[in-house]
């Protein structure tokens, strides 16, 4: 019965239109080989697309368009401008997207057709909720994070974007995009200049190292919000890692103690301090961290060769810098 | 009784099957199932992992080149009689506006007709791989339509109409440019800004400014800095070592595309092409490496996948072979890590663009 709807609805409502069928040549290279109903679909969307008809008509079409394929981009396109040609109602049209990225939440144009009309509508209440939706079903969606980010930072909706951060480092603290919202809503707020929150910041790092060691995520960021703000000179940090080296050890706690050192030598170039920081090397090259043996082995004669005695003579490094002031011993 | 035939398991389990893979490019070339419906958009992308995958394993021999050339040129959107659609030329992913095939212009007028930038840009490498002289492309409407898609803040839109823009975009369009001997289609210092700015707190690349950083994001970046000529410029020595460290601790068997997220074959080559682009590739575990990948490879049909017992795609099939060619693995040709094209193909581009000068040095 639904085929015969289909046949007499193309008779009655689509007569006046020539199908419009894709022309690959003689020689079509990656054909895909489409059903005749999907085949009839695209023709009459060419059909409209050549004349630019704005009707509902078509409107109707590039729904049917877009279930059949939702990643092309023309489609959308033309829905778009027919949307706005045709004086569409852009609350039913986001209740629309909405229910299409829940069907498809890994494809670019509906997310950008979801922001498009966040934009006409110049409304994002619905955003926050909805995005956290598609997030509840995969926390690490790179569209869904970026959709926020933008809605967060065109209608400045910072508010409780901490709050919702901290609520899903509960759930995962291993959840790296969590962790780098984390640190877009601090450098868009209150940033990390303030000692009070660059050291609460450091302290809630350690918190959660000491639940789950084994966090890339958690020291990366550590580390990034410390690398050019004085690693080694941050009070009481190395203290804390070195404890921390005894029972939650980790290549990453490992990699940090190294960049520590480093830091500490570019300041001040003592042998102690190279040592340390040549040996960590050899503990991951090693032992701790053995998929990347050559890696920190290579990074070990680069710490001598900036750091070492041989340093020491005056010679430019290999990147035009000069060494720094020659290494000192301990008295 | 078991250590022989434990050894020829393994054995088998590792091998690399070239014959295979050479049939699913084939395949690939010719023609996919309904399912693959979401790839109409985008089937040059498609035809150029396949075309350029068949390099990789020096089968090209199998494919009819010169069809295959005279497919894309149908693709080329060319300037109309008036030259008022300049801005809208490049390539198209395929044919699905409907415009009648055609391999010369003058261009047709089609108000939803324009080229997109990643089509541009994988058209132009697979006239290339195919040993196209490129003659018959207009460069010049190439470079109109780059253009008119870069945005003030640096990035790329896809398309004329819009579309979303990122750092995605800026590699198309640094690779168009590289291709084509021609900076004139993009500013490349608002590109480098951009960049710039897509440089996490973590020193990975994110897709923009405060994005999660990723290893297919940060091959964009170095591979479009390299390709520009700008590595050492754009970056400090200091934040080139931090970008390796980034890049390196992606290794978990294969490499991943961002902390704590399961490897996929993909990124042996994203992640490893921008570790041969930092030098640095070298000090990765090239067994772990090989043995991930071949893990994906499917036995049965060729191609590999993202993971182990999964459905095998000619991204993954590709980029699979660009991440084993990196390695050294045998009977494979070497990939040009920032162009991601054969060494073989590129030396072509290199002779093309002599001849170029060449020829704009007689014309004066």
């Amino acid at each position: 019965k639904l085929f015969l709807i289909v046949i007499v609805d193309s008779l009655v409502h689509w007569a006046d239109l020539e199908p419009v069928p894709q022309d690959d040549g003689p020689n079509p290279v990656v054909k895909i080989a489409y059903s005749e109903k999907f085949s009839d679909v695209y023709d009459y969307f060419r059909a409209l697309l050549k004349k630019d008809e704005r009707s509902d008509r078509a409107f109707a079409l590039t729904a049917e368009a877009i279930e059949l394929n939702a990643a092309n981009y023309t489609v959308w396109h033309y829905r778009r401008v027919l949307l706005q040609a045709l004086q569409k109602d852009l609350r039913e049209e986001m209740r629309y997207i909405t229910d299409i990225i829940e069907e498809q939440p890994k494809n670019y144009q509906v997310w950008h057709h979801r922001r498009m009309v966040v934009e006409w509508l110049n409304d994002p209440s619905e955003e926050l909720e909805f995005i956290a939706d598609i997030l509840s079903q995969d926390a690490k969606n790179y569209h869904a994070w970026q959709h926020r980010q933008w809605v967060i930072q065109e209608y400045k909706l910072w508010d409780n974007e901490l709050e919702f951060v901290e609520k899903l480092l509960e759930e995962d603290v291993r959840n790296n995009s969590v962790w780098n919202q984390r640190h877009f809503v601090i450098s868009h707020t209150t940033g990390y200049s303030s000692p009070a929150i660059l050291d609460r910041e450091v302290q809630y790092c350690l918190n959660q190292i000491r639940k789950a060691p084994h966090n890339e995520s958690a020291w990366n960021y550590l580390k990034g919000i410390l690398q050019d703000r004085g690693m080694s000179s941050h009070p009481g940090l190395l203290e804390q890692v070195l404890e921390l080296k005894e029972t939650h050890c980790s290549p990453y706690l490992l990699a940090f103690l190294v960049d520590c050192y480093e830091d500490a030598l570019e300041n001040n170039n003592q042998k102690e301090t190279l040592n340390r920081a040549l040996e960590v090397c050899e503990y991951l090259a090693q032992e701790k961290d053995t998929i990347r043996k050559e890696y920190w082995l290579f990074l070990q004669r680069s710490l001598e060769s900036r750091f070492g005695p041989s340093a020491a003579s005056g010679e430019p490094l290999a990147d035009g810098t000069e060494p720094p002031a020659g290494q000192q011993e301990l008295s | 009784m078991n250590a022989p035939e434990k050894v020829l398991e393994e054995f088998e389990q590792i091998d690399f099957l070239r014959d295979r893979h050479v049939r699913f490019f084939q395949r690939t070339l010719q023609v996919l199932p309904e399912r693959y419906a979401s790839l109409e958009t985008t089937r040059l992308t498609v035809m150029f992992f396949a075309v350029s995958g068949l390099d990789v394993l020096d089968a090209l021999d199998v494919i009819d080149r010169n069809n295959m050339i005279e497919w894309i040129y149908s693709l080329q959107v060319l300037p109309t009689e008036d030259q008022s659609n300049l801005s809208r030329c490049g390539f198209r992913g395929s044919s699905h506006i409907g415009i009648p095939y055609s391999v010369k212009g003058p261009g047709v007028l089609h108000p939803y007709d324009s080229g997109h930038v990643a089509m541009t840009y994988t058209g132009l490498t697979s006239l290339l791989i195919l040993g196209d002289d490129l003659s018959r492309v207009n460069k010049q409407a190439c470079l109109a339509g780059l253009k008119a898609l870069q945005l003030e803040d640096g990035s790329f839109c896809a398309v004329p109409e819009g579309s979303e823009n990122d750092i995605r975009f800026i590699y198309c369009a640094a690779c168009i440019c590289y291709m084509l001997d021609d900076w004139s289609g993009m500013d490349i210092q608002k590109a480098i800004e951009y960049i710039r700015g897509s440089m996490s707190y973590d020193n990975g690349f994110g897709q923009g400014a405060g994005l999660e950083s990723h290893g297919g994001w940060t091959f964009c970046a170095i591979a479009s800095l390299c390709l520009m000529g700008r590595l050492e410029e754009a970056l400090s020595q200091r934040e080139l070592d931090r970008i390796r460290r980034w890049c390196i601790m992606r290794q978990q068997s294969g490499f991943h595309g961002r902390p704590n997220k399961p490897v996929d074959t993909c990124y042996s080559f994203w992640v490893g092409a921008t570790l041969e682009l930092l030098d640095v590739f070298q000090y990765t575990n090239y067994e772990k490496n090989r043995n991930y990948i071949l893990s994906t490879q499917d036995r049965l049909v060729g191609g590999f996948a993202k993971w182990p017992d999964s459905h095998p795609d000619p991204l993954h099939a590709y980029l699979g072979l660009c991440g084993l060619s990196l390695i050294g693995e045998p009977n494979l040709r070497k990939v040009h890590p920032a162009l991601n094209i054969t060494q073989r193909a590129f030396q072509h581009l290199q002779q093309l663009q002599q001849t170029w000068r060449d020829n704009a040095g007689t014309c004066t």
